[in-house]
């Protein structure tokens, strides 16, 4: 791919992702952006969306592949994995809570629930992935 | 040997090696084998100590 995983660094106190660890990835990640911003506010023709189209698909691949060979030792393999734990407990907590105070809200007013249903997607997508992982990890390892 | 060339050798960042000799990191049995073995010493347990 283009970007190389070691001029990125985990991103560990400001949310998730990685962020540039050197001036290659400075680089990279300007040069990736600049054309983004560029053709955001200049519309040259009508081909400009599709190419900014296929960039945005080019530059999603190539940070997602950024992400997935982000060089990482044991130790800090085990922090991310505690600290993503973290960080879902307290998402699921506060959604599950949310969603009961609605629910309760609107069953008082005797209106219908009113659940975005992007959220239940999203819950029992975790859960369909919870369940693989450990469907996959109690078999290979 | 220096934190970094020990860290480098086994394949583990400096901070690692850092935590493991501040005894605030338990490793592998695999990465505490790999440092036995960087250190030239026979056993574990001669780097290690069981707590």
């Amino acid at each position: 791919m283009i970007g190389k995983s070691h001029w990125f660094k985990r991103r560990k106190y400001s949310g998730w992702g990685v962020v540039p660890a050197t001036w290659q990835g400075w680089v990279y990640t300007a040069v990736m952006i600049s054309p983004l911003v560029f053709l955001s506010f200049v519309q040259v023709n009508e081909a400009v969306p599709a190419i900014l189209i296929i960039w945005v698909i080019v530059f999603a691949i190539d940070m997602a592949d950024i992400m997935i060979r982000l060089p990482q030792d044991e130790r800090e393999r085990q922090h991310e994995a505690t600290a993503e734990r973290n960080a879902l407990w307290v998402i699921l907590a506060i959604l599950a809570t949310g969603i009961a105070f609605e629910t309760a809200q609107t069953a008082v007013k005797g209106k219908d629930i009113l659940v975005d249903p992007v959220i239940i997607i999203a819950i029992l997508a975790g859960l369909i992935a919870k369940a693989a992982t450990n469907w996959y990890l109690d078999r290979h390892n | 040997m220096t934190q970094e060339e020990l860290a480098e050798k086994v394949g583990v960042t400096r901070q690692t090696i850092i935590s493991l000799e501040a005894a605030r990191y338990n490793p592998s049995l695999l990465l505490a084998r790999n440092i036995t073995v960087a250190l030239k010493q026979k056993y574990v347990e001669d780097v290690f100590i069981m707590r």
